[in-house]
């Protein structure tokens, strides 16, 4: 599974919605389903996941699933 | 000796309280219609409106104003009134917190949590009130949800719905929260 899919894959489970929702225009409080609650699960999955812990700023920023990479990427996740 | 603070900082957002440098910030935000359409009136506020209700706040011992930063921007405004009639914010048995978020970068984004914790903190466990009250139109439903997330519960349902917090609801439900929004910061080198 490439980095991409894990992502995805972390996003589908956190938030509860099906793969084709997930893509770069997919933002918090978008969806009913990307609220408070599930960007704390969120978080959690996406460092239990890529082994990786992240700042409070970054946590803040990561405002959507473009950012989520652009964030990761900073961690030395690589997407190709 | 008042237990009132005029900064409070945590959760990465700082609170300051509202100086006179501040009013044509806040002016220009609150007439904006992005933020006044959450407002329970949408009237639009002058300069002298403004001057005026700098020079009440700054004499009523019931309520304090702050301007909130993050990352040295000021982004919005949050305010804490007592909610009794009569009664001062350090002795308040009720406090009414207000807020909103004015730069449309960190609008619906988690940080709005983050001067929410601060100001709720600073409520329970400076001020000692017992609870905190919020009127919200019923219209409303992402503030609605928003402090249900904060353990806020319905008081009163009508066109505009009252909710109160207690202390241990707040603890209860904002302890996975706070921690996110609290992390030491680290200073990524990379």
């Amino acid at each position: 599974m490439t980095n991409l899919e894990q992502l995805r894959s972390v996003f589908v489970e956190s938030l509860g919605i099906d793969a084709a929702q997930v893509n770069d225009e997919l933002r918090y409080n978008s969806i009913p389903q990307w609220d408070s609650t599930a960007h704390m699960i969120l978080i959690a999955q996406l460092e239990q996941s890529f082994n990786l812990m992240l700042d409070t700023d970054d946590i803040i920023d990561m405002s959507s699933f473009a950012q989520a990479k652009a964030i990761l990427a900073k961690y030395d996740v690589v997407f190709t | 000796m008042t237990k009132l603070k005029s900064q409070l900082s945590g959760y990465q957002v700082r609170l300051e309280r509202v100086d006179s440098h501040d009013l044509e910030q806040l002016r220009t935000w609150r007439n904006d219609p992005a933020v006044a359409q959450f407002m329970l009136t949408q009237d639009s506020i002058s300069k002298q409106q403004q001057q005026a209700w700098f020079q009440k706040i700054q004499r009523d011992p019931s309520q304090q104003h702050f301007v909130i930063w993050y990352k040295n921007e000021a982004i919005g405004a949050a305010n804490i009134k007592a909610y009794y009639q009569g009664e001062t914010l350090d002795a308040a048995r009720a406090i009414e917190p207000g807020l909103y978020i004015a730069d449309p970068r960190y609008r619906g984004n988690v940080l709005a949590f983050a001067p929410t914790l601060l100001l709720n903190d600073y409520c329970f466990d400076v001020l000692a009130t017992q609870s905190l009250v919020a009127v919200v139109k019923a219209s409303n439903q992402a503030a609605l949800n928003y402090n249900f997330k904060l353990g806020y519960r319905i008081e009163k349902q009508a066109e505009l719905v009252e909710i109160r917090l207690n202390a241990a609801d707040y603890q209860q439900h904002t302890a996975a929260l706070k921690a996110l929004l609290n992390r030491p910061v680290r200073h990524n080198e990379k």
